[in-house]
This record gives structure tokens, sequence and C-alpha cells, in this order.
């Protein structure tokens, strides 16, 4: 069966016309259609620009076959995977676009792609030090040197080996 | 919706989706993304604890995330080590019931992950954290602690074996654990994943003792649970590895124990090694596929073994020596079971089952199959044998430590496997054998009967007490019935009367049935006497049959007694199974039920109920005046019959007996169900009786009077009552004695009347009895009416009355007795002189004298049967008429 057609209008005013299917992915959109039906006008999409939503949609015409995910069982789902090899090279993008994308995923709610640029975040932090994660994050850090002396210290078994 | 961090818009709820669309504006570039503290807190879940604790440190916003209880929580309990109600509990133990809300606000806040504003809370979480680690150790007693593992003594020499038993649920600190876990295990683990499963990874060169290796890799195994940043799949399969390949080493060695029967040291140190790494499954496994019980079975004994080549018999012997042996071996592979394992490792379940299905299977299925092909009778008797004999085996048979009260159901269950494909054969060919067996001996039976119908038949009249004979009879019937179940004779030599008893009682009776018949008449000592019965029942069937000899052409006690038998074998046979319970017990009850119906039928309607046919019959067509010649005991066919209503009734008892007994004395059945189709059946039997016992009384009855004529009209003489037509000149004058006729019909009346004293139930005796009377009195009347009377044979008349009275007296009916009362009244019309007719006429008037039996046209028909009639006939009418004519 063809899918329908449907528009969605970026946050910049571009449209971008998707496979109902494909957008679908997105628990907000599905929503959003199961509630207000196929109107056929341009669904505005506020909060994600032309480039990342192009972005999403990507990812989500190539996962659009996927099985549903089982539930909201945290454990089961983070266990089970790894990020697998197209998901990698598709997160091998600039820092930014990765946040934006894990904005929109979260704005959408597509949780799949939500887990994935988690991981692709936690996979940038691993074996980070603190300064470090300090720039990746652009944070500032607020601790007095006594606390992170302190902190250290409380958790001394987490040493480098 | 996310919480916005810094410059986002504030959260919309999805069902306000369109009216955030309409706000949507151009002002929503992000310039510079920054990740929501929701998504910061799911992106730290995919780290592993030290790059955890390295974020931790970077700013108090990732501390805060990073130091979540409830983040460690979970890792706790993904090892396997977080117990929830003990962390309950000692969380009421320390804040109490008023506590610092302070702390239990924190700790609620902490654990609530996604609170509104955690930034807030950063400071208060962190010092209620710090607070706990200051304080708390002082406040945990040992009683919240896992209990010190009762393993291996070894363990506790090194704290990092028992680190995940150790360690302790308590919200706040679940951070802390986490660290002492961590610290002990991550070194091995990472190490192994590493290195994998060489045999010098730390853990193997750090411990020596095959105990604590197993037990570091088992923590390991639970450690490696927690384990869900990047490549961790690739980790546990190391893991995996390199236990598997420790578990082959460990089991190799237990094997090369169990072979060299080197129980104590090997076997138990390697079996408790295995049970430390993974719960010892493998080693039970192993153990029991490999169990000498199973590969040595064959020394147990074989098939052939057990059954006789010539008669295709069942040896009980020796498949009761195979269940001792067995016996024997399996309890000591559980001594050796509960020597080696671990006490808290369940195997019994799984042994059992294992032997059940390998070693007891087979045989008794091998033996089933060739004795179904071999010997039907065998088959029966192998089947619910063995059966008994694989129950008795629990008593035999040591308990498996653990097991419990679950044992005795596991041999259950294990004896139900045995049997399960043989029950439903079995239970139908029990019955197919029943019926044929039952419905063989009815029709050879009655083959033989036709046989030797031709030949006359005599049928003896022994005077004997039939009710003490019946009583005596069923007294013994009953103690048979009830001796115990001799389906299993016993095997102690104390006892080998049982045995033969058992066989005598099968044996000798169909022996005994069908010979005497064809040598009829004269009475044979019963044959059953020549095997000297050993059981009692035997004798006195044998006694009973020289006794009723006479009734046997019709049907036989023998024939009831055999089926009965075999009933009672087939039933003993599938009530064995009733135990099972469930599906086969049902099953098996139903049968037994099935059979019983269909010995009521067989018994019943095949075989007495045809018997009474063709005995009602007999007497319907029976003439007694064609009859040539007489005998004086009594009209041959009613005397058939009345014995065979006493066998009749002696069957039913013996029936009651057996049911009372075998059905409900064992809870096959249930009196008070009056659907059960045993229940019915017995009904129905007990009423066709009936109805058959009161068709041939009255055909009976009418047989009985029409003899009672014949004797008056044959034996009585013109002169009895008026010997003044008798030409003898030596008569005596005064002849006061009864009349041949009267002594013969009473002879004959009460002989048939007493015969059915005690056979038949009272109501039907006293209908019976009545009847009689009933029809004794008219044929007396026609009788007196036909005689011609004088005054002197007036005399004989009424001692002939006096006799009846006495007679009818005897059948205890008042009712009866004002009839026969009337008779010796009206003799007396007789006795008056001729010249006292005025007398005679108040007498004939005077109907209350007979209790208005006869009215006085029917009292004057008798006197005019006195010999002098003609001539006190008139004064007898005018002092009749005289009389009604002054009364009017």
């Amino acid at each position: 069966m063809a899918s329908p057609i449907i528009t969605l209008t970026s946050s910049d005013g571009v449209d971008i016309s998707v496979d109902r299917t494909v957008a679908e992915r997105s628990v907000l959109i599905k929503n959003m259609l199961e509630d207000l039906g196929d109107s056929g006008e341009a669904i505005p999409i506020p909060n994600v620009n032309e480039a990342v939503l192009k972005k999403v949609i990507e990812w989500c015409d190539h996962h659009k076959n996927d099985p549903p995910t089982a539930g909201d069982d945290d454990d089961t789902r983070r266990k089970t995977t790894d990020i697998d090899e197209w998901d990698q090279k598709f997160m091998q993008v600039d820092q930014e676009m990765l946040f934006e994308v894990i904005l929109a995923a979260n704005y959408l709610d597509i949780k799949a792609l939500l887990d994935v640029g988690c991981k692709t975040v936690a996979n940038m932090i691993k074996g980070k030090s603190p300064e470090e994660i300090r720039k990746t994050f652009n944070i500032q850090n607020d601790f007095t040197p006594e606390e992170e002396d302190q902190i250290r210290r409380e958790n001394e078994w987490a040493e480098d080996r | 919706m996310p919480t916005g961090k810094k410059g986002q818009p504030p959260a919309q709820p999805r069902r306000d989706v369109l009216a955030s669309l309409k706000m949507a504006s151009l002002e929503q570039v992000v310039a510079r993304a920054a990740l929501p503290a929701e998504i910061m807190s799911a992106i730290l879940d995919y780290l592993d604890p030290v790059d955890l604790i390295r974020a931790a440190r970077s700013c108090r916003l990732l501390h805060e995330m990073a130091y979540d209880d409830t983040r460690w929580v979970q890792r706790l309990k993904r090892i396997g080590c977080w117990d929830e109600t003990d962390a309950r509990k000692h969380a009421e133990k320390k804040f109490g019931t008023v506590a610092n809300m302070d702390i239990v606000e924190a700790q609620e806040g902490v654990e609530s992950l996604t609170g509104p504003t955690p930034a807030i809370e950063v400071n208060k979480a962190a010092i209620s954290d710090m607070k706990g680690v200051s304080d708390g150790f002082d406040k945990i007693d040992l009683a919240s602690t896992v209990p010190p593992p009762d393993v291996v003594e070894s363990d506790l020499e090194d704290p990092d074996l028992v680190v995940l038993k150790q360690a302790r649920s308590i919200r706040g600190e679940a951070r802390q654990e986490y660290g002492k876990i961590h610290g002990a295990l991550a070194p091995f683990y990472y190490d192994i994943t590493q290195r994998g499963a060489s045999g010098d990874s730390l853990v193997f060169s750090k411990y020596q003792d095959p105990q604590s290796q197993a037990q570091m890799l088992s923590q390991l195994v639970s450690f490696s649970k927690s384990d869900v940043s990047q490549g961790w799949s690739d980790r546990v399969n190391r893991l995996e590895e390199a236990l598997s390949t420790f578990e082959r080493a460990a089991l190799n060695e237990f094997r090369k124990g169990y072979e060299s029967d080197d129980i104590d040291s090997t076997m138990k140190k390697y079996a408790h090694v295995l049970f430390t790494l993974n719960g010892g499954y493998s080693a039970v496994d192993l153990f029991i596929h490999h169990n000498h019980l199973v590969t040595r079975k064959t020394e147990l004994g074989t098939v052939g073994d057990c059954l006789d080549g010539l008669t295709g018999q069942i040896k009980i012997k020796n498949t009761q020596a195979f269940l001792t042996r067995f016996s024997v071996a399996y309890n000591e592979e559980v001594a050796i079971m509960n020597r080696v394992f671990p006490a808290s490792l369940d195997m019994a379940s799984a042994f059992m089952e294992k032997v059940g299905q390998d070693v007891l299977c087979p045989f008794f299925a091998a033996i089933f199959d060739e004795l179904h092909r071999t010997n039907m009778e065998s088959y029966l008797t192998a089947i619910s044998m063995t059966f008994v004999q694989c129950m008795n085996l629990s008593e035999a048979l040591l308990p498996i430590r653990n097991a419990g009260d679950h044992f005795d159901r596991y041999l259950d269950s294990i004896v139900i496997k045995i049997y399960e494909p043989h029950i439903d054969t079995y239970l139908a060919e029990e019955f197919a054998h029943f019926k044929q067996n039952a419905e063989g001996i009815v029709r050879d039976w009655d083959r033989q009967l036709s046989e030797q119908a031709a030949s006359t038949e005599s049928y003896l009249m022994s005077n004997v007490n039939r009710q003490a004979d019946k009583r005596d009879f069923l007294t013994s019937f009953k103690k048979v019935i009830m001796m115990p179940v001799s389906i299993l004779p016993s095997f102690s030599a104390a006892k080998p009367s049982d045995e033969i008893k058992s066989d005598t009682e099968s044996t000798p009776l169909p022996a005994g049935t069908r010979s005497p018949y064809r040598f009829s008449t004269i009475s044979s000592p019963a044959p059953a006497l020549e095997i000297a019965p050993t059981s009692e029942l035997a004798a006195k069937a044998a006694i009973m049959k020289s006794k009723m000899e006479g009734i046997r052409s019709l049907f036989s006690i023998e024939i009831a007694l055999n089926l009965v038998h075999s009933a009672k074998s087939s039933i003993e046979r599938a009530a064995q199974f009733v135990r099972l319970g469930d599906h086969f017990g049902k099953a098996a009850k139903h049968q037994c039920a099935a059979i019983f119906v269909s010995l009521l039928r067989i018994l019943g309607h095949d075989h007495v109920i045809a018997g009474f046919d063709r005995a009602v019959d007999h007497l319907s067509s029976y003439r007694p005046r064609e009859q040539g010649e007489r005998d004086d005991s009594g009209v041959e066919p009613l005397v058939t019959f009345l014995e065979l209503v006493n066998v009749g009734d002696l069957i039913l008892q013996m029936v009651d007996v057996f049911y009372e007994q075998e059905l409900v004395g064992t809870r096959l059945t249930d009196r008070g169900d009056f659907v059960d189709p045993a229940v019915m059946a017995k009904k129905k039997f007990e009423q066709i009786l009936d109805e058959r016992v009161a068709a041939g009384l009255n055909k009976g009855i009418d047989v009985l009077m029409e003899e009672v004529d014949y004797i008056l009209a044959t034996r009585q003489l013109a002169t009895d009552f008026n010997p003044g037509v008798s030409s003898d000149p030596h008569r005596q004058t005064m002849d006061v004695g009864i009349s041949d006729a009267a002594a013969a019909v009473v002879d004959v009346v009460s002989s048939h009347t007493r015969m059915l004293v005690g056979s038949t139930d009272k109501s039907t005796l006293d209908v019976f009895n009545q009847e009689v009377g009933l029809r004794l009195h008219t044929a007396l009347c026609k009788h007196i009416k036909r005689q011609r009377i004088s005054v002197e044979g007036s005399l004989k008349l009424i001692s002939d009355m006096n006799h009846y009275f006495k007679f009818v007296q005897s059948l205890r009916n008042t009712e009866l007795l004002v009839y026969f009362k009337a008779f010796r009244e009206l003799a007396q019309i007789y006795l008056i002189d001729p010249s006292d007719a005025k007398e005679l006429a108040t007498i004939i008037a005077d109907a209350d004298r007979f209790d208005g039996i006869w009215r006085a046209e029917e009292v004057y028909e008798f006197a005019e049967r006195r010999a002098d009639w003609f001539q006190v006939k008139r004064d007898v009418e005018r002092a009749m008429y005289g009389i009604g004519c002054s009364l009017m």
C-alpha cells in the first residue's frame, strides 16, 4: 500500500514532503495525525530547522521498517542495543548538529533516535578527564578545588587501573 | 517535554500542540545547542561507572545527577544484590516515624529523578549523601547484612570473594556499596575480558583453589550484568567463554571422580565448585545422564527373565527381584547424591524422572507389550501386579534430601508415567476380558444344558433347612470377599497358603461346574470336594451344590460364583489404579463400575432371569393331570421354581455382598449416588428378579391349585363323608380321623409354602400365602358342594376342616383364618340331626356365624349337600321362611 505523502514545515519555513509511515516514526507527529486526521495541510515543526529536520527524516526513512520499540522498559532497551554501523556513520556529524538531532528527537518523541544520540554522546565522554568533559559540553567548573578533591576521594575505586 | 536549561521555551504539554504550533515563531533558532538535564541524565545512563565518576567531577549539576542514588541502586539490582525489602526495613529503622524530615525529603527528591528544578537541590542532596557516608556505617548492624554465606570456609579469607554477598541494601549508600563491589571485581572483570579464558588471567593466577575460582567467576557473571556501556556484549561473551572452559574442566574432574568412585573427595569437591559457579546444574545433569543406575541397568534383570517362555506367564517373583535390585541400586545412587551435592540443590525430580524413563519404563513396556501379544490373561495380571509392586517400591526407596513431601508425588508421577501408555488399553482389555469370559461361561453352560435337556430331570427334594444353609453359605462368601486383596501373592514363604487359596478359588470351581452335568442324576459327590477345597468358600459351594442339585438345570449357583469371582479379580486389579487419582483414577473407577454392570447383565439377565423365564414357561405349560406317573413329593415345576427363587435370592444376596464389599467398601462408587450406573444396574436387577419371582409365583399358584383340585377329585372317596352308602360291611360307624384327600392336600400345599420361607421377603410371602389360602378356600367350597354328606360323615368333614384350619393357622395370616373358621362352623350344619330342621334353618340364616363369608343363600346351597336334604328340606324351608315371616 502506497503510503500517503504529508508535508512538514520546518522552523525556518521550508516545506518537506515525506511518507506518512516515515513521519510516523515520530510519536508526536503520529499522535497528531491520529488526533486531527490528515487534512492535507502542512504540519509545522516549530522547534526544528530544515537541516536538522532533513537529517531526522533521513534517519526515520532508514528505520521505517524497524519493529516498534518494546515498550518503555529502559533496562532492556539499553541492554540490547549497541549502535549499529549505519547509525554510527549517521552520527558522524559535528557536535552542534548531534545535539540538535538529539533535541529534535526528544521534541518529536523518536525514542530510538534519542537513544542512539545519547549513546553517541556517552561514547564521546568515555575516557575523558573532567576538564575535557567540561570543554565538550561547554560547562563551567562550579566546584571549589576542595570539593572536587572530596569527590575524588569518595570514589577512589574508580581511579584508573 | 524538555525543561529548558538555557534559553529554551517553557515546556508545552502535548495536548496543547495546536496552540504551540500557532505560537511558533522564528525566534526559536538555537544559537548554541546545549542539552536539557533530562537528556544529560539519559546520557549518563550509558556511561560506565568510571566515566560517570569523572563526569561527576566536572560540575555540580553532573555531580548531582551522577550521584543520584537510584542510578546506583539500579546497578546493584542488575548485579542482583539489592534487596528491596531489606532497604525498606533499613530506611524505616534509620528514619523512624518522625525523623529528620529534611533528610526524608531530600531522599525523596533524589529518588524522583526528573524533579523540575534539579539544580536547586544539588546542595541538599549532596549534603545528605555525605552525611550518609560519615555516619551511616555506625548505625548499620549485622542483621541488615546478608547472612554470612554457608558455603566454604576458605571464602571468608578473601573479602573479594564474598563482596557480593556482603553488599548491603541501604538507600543513599548504593554508590558506596557499588564502589566496594567495583573495586573488588572490576580488575578481575576487565582482565578476564581482555585476556579471555586463558589460564593465566588474574582470576586463575590469584586464586589456586577451584572453589575460590568458581566463586569469583560466578560473582563476575553477576557483575557483568551491570555492564551496559558500549561493547558490553563482547565482554560478556568473553567472560562466558572463560566460564564454560572452567566449567568443562571442573565437570571433567567430577566425572572422573564418579567413574573412579572417588565420591567423598573429588566428586564432592567439584560438585560444590560447580554449584558455586552456576548452581551446579551441569554436574547434576552429568550425574543423572551418566548415572550408573542407567548405564548398568541390564544388571538389574532382563525382560526375558520375567517371562515364562512356555506358558507366557509373567514371573512375578522375577519382577519383584528386579525392583528390589533396582531399589538397592537406586538407594546407592541417592546416598552418593546426598553426600556429594550441596543440600540446597534440588535434583530429586530430575533424577527420578530420568531413572523412571530410562530404566523402569522400557522394562515394563517391553514386558507388557510381549504379554499383550501372547497372553491376555497374564497381561492383565501383570499390569496390576507390577503396579502394586511399583507402589510398594516407594517404601523401599530412600528419600532424596530436600524432596520432602514432594518425594511421594514425584514417585507417583513416575509410576504414572510408566503406566500411562498402558492404562487405557489395560482397562479396556480388562473389561473385554471379563465380559468375554463371563459370556463364555454362561454360553457354555447353556449349551450343556440344551444337550442334556432331552434326558429326564429328577429333582431332589431334600427337606433341609434352606435358610440356615443360605446364611451359612453367605457368611463364608462374605469372608472370602473380604479377604485382603490377593493380587500380589506374598513372597515371604511364611504364607504360601494365600497363594494356594487364590489359586483354588479360581480353578476348581469351573471344573466343578462342568463335569457333573454330563453324568446328571446320580447325586455324585461334588467334584469340588475331590480337589479338597482349601478355601472355605469352595467347600461350602460344593455342599450347596450337592444340595441344590435339583435346580441346576435352570441356572447354577456355581456359575454365579464363578462370575462373581472373575468380576472380583477384574475389579480388584483395575481398582489398583484408582489411587492414581485424576484422570486415570476416574477412568479406573469408571471401568470398575462397568465391570460390575456387565456382571449384573451377564449373571442377572443372561443367566438368572433367563432361568426364571424358562421356569415360568415350564410352569405355565405344566398339566398335572396329563402327567402319568406322579410322586408324592409335590408339583415338580413348582418345586423347581421355588428352589429357583431360593437360589435367585442367594445370588442376589451374593451380588449385594459383593457390591458392598468391592464397590462401596473400597469407595469405588457411592451408594447414595442414584445416577451411578452400578447402582442403577443393581436396582434394575433386583427389580427384574422380583418381577420374575412374582410372575412365577402367580403361575405357581395356578399349578398348585390345579394339583389340589386334582387330589380332591381323585382321592376323596364318596364314602368319606357319607359312610352310609358304603358297601363295606365292616366299616366303623364313627370314624373321626381325617380323610386321605385332606391330608394330601395339606401336605402338598404346606410343603410348597414352607419352601418359600426365608427365600423371598416377607411381604411377597404374605401375599403368596394369602393367595394360596383364598384359592384353597374356593377350591374347598367347590369340593364340598360336590359331596354328599351324611350326619355320620360330618364328623370326618369336621376333622378335615380342623386339619385345614390348623394348616392355615401355621401361615399366620389372620384374615385367612376367618375363612377357615367359617368352614369349621359350616361343617356343623351337617351334624344337626334331621329332626332339628328348625335349628338348621337358624344356622343357615345366621350370617354372623360365618363372619359374612357366605350369604344365607350360599349356606343354603351347602346345606343342600346333606345326604338327607330331601327329608329335611321342607322343614328347613318352612322354618326359614317362617322365621322370615315372623320377622316381617
